[in-house]
């Protein structure tokens, strides 16, 4: 059970965390993917939030799922990195990322899930991260203030941005 | 495409996703570069040292902090002044005008409404145990679950991380109303899970009732204390009721009413539950009905995950019961 696995590894079992690691994995990298836009860098935001999540899960204290603590955390990895480096380049999913979409049950047609996923990996970033913690992932635009550091005015425009530029180019 | 078709493909899109390799490899040889593993290797090492030091400290490990916050509760046939020590197998009680407060080692407090019996059973570092003979308590823990325990003459309760009010008679006839985070309440027989916002009814021969949430229809409610308590005749019209009024809010319910009704009944419940929420990727109807753990165990994180959005975004945005994400 993932209360055991957590309360185990929270008392220094590796084995319990690796096991964390199994079970949430594939939740991870797809918040990652779907924020940085790049499978590289998707990859090392999930090994960053894995790395965290050791230092940090002795103040784990059960207040809320284990999975949506896990999840917050993860996306104050994705966008604390962004803003210490303040790097973005714009990037475009690679022709081999959509098979990396793979793995997942589809109730669409892979090849619209496809497209969507590499329309979004294609929108300008703070668009992008805007319309992922909004509409894909469910944050309200206060909490997505707090997050990501801009006013909430500028989150509400940068969503509507961002669904405008989606419905473009999936209408291409 | 649409605002509304966008809606609807983004709806669809995977909520978890492989990585293309496998990425645990490189996030061991961080924590193994960074000393991080290392540094917990010291863990074991500090608990056993802590363990040594309570072990010679051990009279004094037996006993717990008790402060009167009102009137003067008697430990044992001694009144309490101000403050005193509940040592294990003392009794404290309070009248129909005393309360008090106990700590509960280092990881929590217990406060001890009026006219309740409650006695200090286990005080270990691993294990806190009371036992509440009748009465009220509001507990608080702060700490990993499974460490803190209260025996009523119904079942136990079993704190997963949280903060929760519990009652009972010398009968074990009780409610259990948790506040924070999640509690488990066990008899030999059976267990329920109660989440935050959530209560749930106790009685003597059968232990815990169906979980509820607060501001459920009365109706609602109704329906499940007869499918849990009543004659075998009422339960069935009960879970008829229970079925037709349940709302997506009431998962939590249905999950537990699928594992207590007959098997014969098990397919139609699934059935309301996965039409109320969804279930998650991976899990079948017919693993479900089989009561497979590990289907259970998937259905239930995610109703715990959108019961706990709810909770914590509630009044400050609105949150789809049916997938927990927010309502445009």
């Amino acid at each position: 059970m993932s209360d055991d696995l957590v309360a185990r590894a929270q008392a220094g079992d590796q084995t319990a965390f690796r096991e964390l690691y199994r079970q949430h994995a594939g939740r991870v990298y797809a918040l990652c993917l779907r924020l940085t836009g790049d499978g590289r860098d998707a990859e090392e935001r999930t090994q960053d939030v894995f790395v965290r999540l050791w230092d940090k899960l002795r103040s784990f204290r059960g207040d809320s799922a284990f999975s949506s603590w896990l999840h917050r955390l993860a996306v104050n990895v994705v966008l604390n990195e962004r803003r210490t480096t303040g790097r973005r380049e714009r990037r475009v999913m690679s022709a081999e990322d959509p098979d990396t979409v793979v793995g997942a049950q589809h109730a669409a047609p892979l090849h619209l899930n496809i497209d969507l996923e590499r329309a979004i990996a294609e929108l300008p970033d703070g668009a992008r991260e805007v319309f992922v913690l909004y509409d894909i992932e469910g944050y309200g635009h206060g909490e997505i203030a707090q997050l990501v550091g801009i006013a909430e005015g500028t989150s509400k425009a940068q969503l509507f941005r961002a669904r405008r530029l989606l419905r473009e180019k999936l209408e291409r | 495409m649409n605002e509304q078709e966008l809606h609807d493909a983004v709806s669809r899109l995977p909520k978890s996703i492989e990585p293309p390799r496998d990425l645990w490899p490189g996030i061991e040889a961080r924590l193994a570069r960074s000393g991080a593993w290392r540094r917990w290797y010291w863990v074991p090492l500090a608990l056993a040292a802590v363990l040594v030091f309570l072990l010679i400290a051990r009279a004094e490990r037996s006993a717990w902090d008790v402060t009167a916050l009102a009137g003067r509760p008697l430990i044992g046939t001694t009144r309490l002044a101000a403050s005193g020590r509940l040592r294990v197998g003392d009794w404290l009680q309070t009248d129909d005008s005393s309360r008090a407060l106990i700590a509960v080692g280092r990881i929590g407090q217990v406060e001890v409404r009026p006219d309740t019996r409650v006695q200090l059973v286990v005080a270990k570092a691993n294990e806190h145990r009371l036992a509440l003979a009748r009465g009220t308590i509001d507990a608080k823990v702060d700490a990993v679950p499974r460490l803190f325990f209260v025996e009523t003459p119904a079942g136990t309760a079993i704190d997963l991380g949280c903060a929760y009010t519990l009652e009972t008679d010398s009968l074990g006839n009780g409610l259990l109303h948790v506040t924070a985070g999640e509690v488990e309440f066990q008899t030999g027989s059976h267990a329920s899970r109660v989440l935050l916002g959530a209560l749930m009814q106790i009685r003597p021969t059968t232990g815990p009732g169906i979980p509820y949430v607060e501001g459920a229809p009365a109706p609602f409610v109704r329906a499940l204390i007869a499918f849990d308590f009543a004659q075998r005749g009422t339960r069935a019209r009960a879970i008829r009721t229970v079925l037709a009024l349940a709302r997506p809010q009431d998962a939590l319910s249905l999950w537990h009413v699928l594992q207590r009704v007959d098997p014969a009944l098990r397919g139609v419940v699934y059935d309301r539950l996965a039409a109320l929420v969804p279930p998650p990727p991976g899990v079948t109807r017919r693993a479900a009905i089989a009561l497979e753990s590990r289907a259970l165990e998937g259905y239930w994180t995610k109703i715990q995950r959108i019961h706990f959005r709810m909770m914590v975004l509630r009044g400050v945005r609105e949150i789809d019961p049916r997938t927990g994400l927010a309502k445009p």
